[in-house]
């Protein structure tokens, strides 16, 4: 610590130099990536997955729809505290009760924690009593890198004119205690009621959280 | 001895959630084994006592720290302890970077201990024994993450005196080793639509020796934590610039962060953290940023005004009060020439400093207000100049006639360069001098481009100069002033001696910067000009003309003389004032160590920012800090008296003005006590024992 701190005057020689040779080559590829990342209040980026019935889902095919997009991994137990408890299901349930499009997404590469197969999927849903509109399967990650999806649940929705208008968790209760759920402020709850009647969402972006998305 | 720690073995991780039909998970033991221990065998009632939540951490799995990055969670201690007994927040050893994929974790490996110090009634009875329980759980994550919970608890006897170090006391050192120290550094926070960009002004680091460099902010949404940060080292400290966070607003308010510095030293790598605020340009807090140009000007102007009662300037005014007077007479025409010349002698001399220093910033020179006077040449010089003034106003130099605009025969002379010059030498004088106002001011005006800075200092200039304008301007005015005659001459005499205080003022200052040789030779450069001075007087009007040439040369030879001493005085490192503090001082040097480290202990710190030119500065040491009121106050609150002395250039005194916004001194800053890093007070410029005595009563 002392020699760190030591008082230095090295006025007379004073070569700044610029360590940016290495971080240069690697800021490259990164933003690159950053460069067709979702970014809230820009148009949501478009992309076409399987559902698990075989057949592809694109997200321009809903526009003049408001559209959910929710990561998961079934055995994150983040995820098992929004299901376990019912209350993904319930949100499920209200949002394509009115129109709304809801789209589970599925970024476990194969091998890891959450990797389900089309089958293994329906019967999640069918034993879960979920209510999405499709469950995509997006094993090689490119959807969720595309999104920024770090965490599952992560939340995002897209207005009726394609734009992102929500990014991040379900709740402000980061914790998988299941006693939580009540009495949490739900994020995605507040942002459809917002967007449904033309409001600007109050929260658009808050920290998401849970287990990481498994990614190849 | 003989106790022994109960070292709460009730470590039982409790797998998340009921077994509902779950696809297997991997099972088996906790990943994660929790105890709470302690750095002393006993807790003393009424004093603090450090324990630690120890994770032992199996291979290959992470915890996390205060903010975990992109996924996971902190771990939450909750306190379930006897009555009266009291516990601090969690204090955080420093992180790890935990890449995970496409996101990045902050976290822990192996093993940690979160430390919190727990506080025992006062009443606590010696001899009986208590148990401190927490329920803990924390989110423990490889690939997959599992939530964990458990309650420790530990139970120590209530003794008096001093606890002996437990056999876990180690490890709570080591932890404490690894929290952030707090940095003497000021820091910034600055964003674009595309990066963010934390500065730690920590000058005169060797760049080619820190080997890496990493920011944790300690809240979410503002850099892209898994992004690269880019590392700049030169001697105006460290530069970090990665990609922004998610959250748009996040950069609009101060950030808390933990900087890792590893550096690389003879005898290996050596890691060290810092705990870091960085202010965010735009943000309340930075004061000289929010200023507008106009308020700026604004300020500028009333500094420039009250520059004129400061005690450097005032004797060179005295001269031009003389000259004043003597003009009375004359026409208003006439006089309004004399006001706009002096007018333009004082935004000439100021447009000249102002440009010095913008360029010398511009080079990389930390410099500030005030900064020529660093220069032990240029103090030499002003006293130089000084001398010779008074000697013109005793009476016993007469070229003061065309170089000051005073002495005889005044009023018969236009002598328009004369006011041009008194203006010229009222502004070098006024230099080390900082007016209130005038601080915040400057310190905007040197973050500004070149141009706006010049318009600020202008301002200032044009506040120095604008009494004697007016009056020059309004002759009704003037009939304020009396008629002049023979008391003119008196007072003129009389007015030589603050001069030659001031040249008493500006040795001692070259005494501080040199020493006595430094010393000896300005004393005798001024008895040269004392002897020239008299020898061109003697011989004026008297003898023949090549008699008066040669006396003429000889002076101008010992003026000659006088300065060629000058570049003899040079700073000698061991005459530092700052270095050391006399036996007994109730101050003590400032060094950035010294500062951080008493932050460390939560000893309040006072920092008296102040330089031997700096008369303001000079006269409140005298008014107030040395004051037994206010000593006495400083001793009651245990207050710690750092001085900063800028008397010699200091990179550390300078970039530490900086990240107040300013760029001069004096300038006081209180820092309170106690763990809560509250942001540092600033004091007004002018200091009075009752303003310091509230600031400090209030901590």
């Amino acid at each position: 610590m002392s020699d760190f701190l030591t008082r230095r005057r090295f006025l007379g020689h004073t070569s700044a130099a610029i360590l940016l040779a290495g971080v240069a080559t690697r800021l490259g590829p990164r933003a690159a990536l950053a460069a067709v990342q979702a970014k809230v209040g820009d148009a949501a980026p478009l992309f076409t997955a399987p559902a698990t019935n075989g057949t592809p889902v694109s997200l321009p095919s809903y526009k003049g729809k408001i559209v959910v997009l929710e990561w998961t991994n079934h055995e994150c137990p983040y995820v098992r505290k929004h299901y376990e408890t019912g209350n993904m299901q319930a949100l499920q349930r209200e949002a394509t009760g009115q129109g709304v499009v809801w789209l589970t997404l599925i970024s476990s590469a194969k091998g890891e924690q959450g990797y389900v197969t089309a089958a293994q999927a329906d019967d999640l849903t069918a034993s879960r009593k979920a209510a999405p509109t499709a469950v995509l399967l997006d094993e090689p990650g490119v959807v969720g890198r595309m999104y920024g999806a770090t965490n599952t649940p992560h939340m995002y929705v897209v207005d009726r004119t394609g734009m992102l208008v929500y990014a991040g968790a379900i709740d402000d209760k980061p914790t998988t205690r299941r006693a939580d759920v009540t009495g949490a402020n739900n994020y995605v709850r507040a942002a459809l009621e917002s967007v449904s009647t033309g409001q600007p969402v109050k929260t658009p972006i808050t920290r998401a959280y849970g287990c990481t998305v498994k990614y190849s | 001895m003989a106790i022994r720690l109960l070292a709460a073995a009730l470590a039982v991780g409790i797998l998340a959630g009921p077994a509902l039909a779950a696809p297997p998970r991997p099972g088996g033991p906790p990943k994660v084994s929790v105890a709470l221990i302690s750095e002393g065998t006993s807790i003393e009632p009424g004093a603090p006592l450090w324990l630690g939540l120890r994770q032992r951490i199996a291979p290959g799995w992470h915890t996390y720290w205060l903010n975990p990055g992109d996924s996971g969670e902190a771990p939450t201690l909750d306190w379930k302890l006897p009555a009266g007994f009291a516990a601090d927040p969690i204090v955080w050893p420093q992180p790890e970077r935990l890449p995970v994929g496409p996101a990045m974790s902050y976290g822990y490996t192996n093993e940690v201990v979160l430390l919190a110090r727990v506080t025992a009634p006062a009443e606590a009875r010696p001899g009986s024994r208590v148990t401190l329980r927490a329920h803990v759980s924390w989110l423990v994550c490889e690939k997959i993450c599992i939530p964990e919970e458990a309650d420790v608890a530990l139970t120590l006897p209530v003794a008096a005196g001093r606890p002996a170090p437990a056999s876990t006391a180690p490890a709570i050192e080591r932890a404490r080793a690894a929290v952030p120290a707090p940095s003497p550094w000021p820091a910034t926070l600055r964003a674009t639509p595309e990066t963010v960009t934390v500065a730690v002004a920590a000058p005169g680091l060797r760049p080619d020796h820190v080997a890496e460099a990493w920011f944790f902010p300690s809240r979410w949404g503002v850099i892209d934590h898994a992004a690269p940060q880019a590392l700049t080292v030169d001697q105006r400290g460290i530069t970090l610039r990665t990609a922004r966070g998610a959250l748009p607003e996040a950069t609009a308010t101060d950030l808390d962060g933990v900087l890792v510095v590893r550096e690389r030293l003879d005898q290996g790598i050596v890691t060290q953290a810092f705990a870091i605020r960085a202010t965010a340009a735009g943000s309340a807090a930075d004061a000289a940023q929010a200023l507008s140009l106009a308020a700026a000007i604004g300020l500028a102007l009333a500094g420039g005004l009250i520059l004129n009662l400061m005690p450097c300037v005032l004797p060179v005014l005295s001269v031009k009060a003389i000259a004043l007077v003597s003009h009375a007479q004359t026409s208003s025409a006439s006089m309004r020439r004399h006001g706009l010349a002096y007018t333009v002698g004082v935004l000439a001399a100021f447009a000249l400093l102002a440009s010095t220093l913008i360029a010398l910033r511009a080079g990389g020179a930390e410099v500030g207000w005030g900064f020529q006077l660093q220069s032990p040449l240029l103090v030499g010089g002003l006293a130089y100049l000084l001398f010779a003034l008074g000697l013109s106003l005793s009476g016993i130099l007469t070229i003061g006639t065309r170089v000051t605009g005073v002495g005889h025969g005044l009023a018969a002379r236009p002598g328009y360069r004369g006011s041009f010059f008194t203006g010229a030498l009222a502004s070098v004088a006024a230099t080390p001098c900082t007016a209130p106002f005038m601080g915040v001011a400057v310190g905007y005006a040197l973050t500004q481009p070149p141009v706006a800075a010049l318009i600020v200092f202008e301002a200032l200039a044009l506040g120095l100069a604008l009494p004697f304008l007016a009056l020059s301007l309004m002759p009704a005015w003037r009939r304020l002033l009396p008629r002049p005659g023979a008391w003119m001459e008196r007072l003129k005499q009389g007015l030589a001696f603050p001069l030659y205080g001031s040249v008493a003022w500006l040795v001692w200052v070259v005494s501080r910067q040199t020493g006595p040789d430094g010393v000896a030779l300005v004393l005798l450069g001024l008895l040269l000009i004392g002897f020239g001075a008299w020898l061109h007087h003697a011989t004026r009007g008297s003898g023949s003309l090549p008699w008066r040439r040669a006396a003429t040369g000889i002076a101008l030879g010992c003026v000659a003389a006088a300065i060629a001493l000058g570049p003899l005085v040079t700073t000698s490192p061991s005459a530092s004032s700052a270095t050391t503090a006399p036996a007994g001082a109730a101050w003590e040097p400032f060094t950035p160590e010294r500062l951080a480290a008493l932050r460390a202990q939560g000893t309040p710190v006072f920092v008296n920012f102040t330089a031997a030119w700096c008369i303001t500065c000079l006269v409140n040491e005298r008014v107030a800090l040395q004051s037994h009121a206010v000593t006495g106050a400083f001793a009651r609150r245990g207050v710690v008296h750092l001085k900063a002395d800028w008397t010699s250039k200091s990179p550390e005194i300078a970039a530490l003005l900086a990240s107040f916004g300013r760029s001069g001194v004096p300038l006081y800053v209180l820092y309170g006590g106690g763990g809560a890093p509250a942001p540092p007070r600033v004091l007004p410029q002018i200091l009075s024992e009752s303003t310091l005595i509230e600031a400090v009563e209030k901590l």
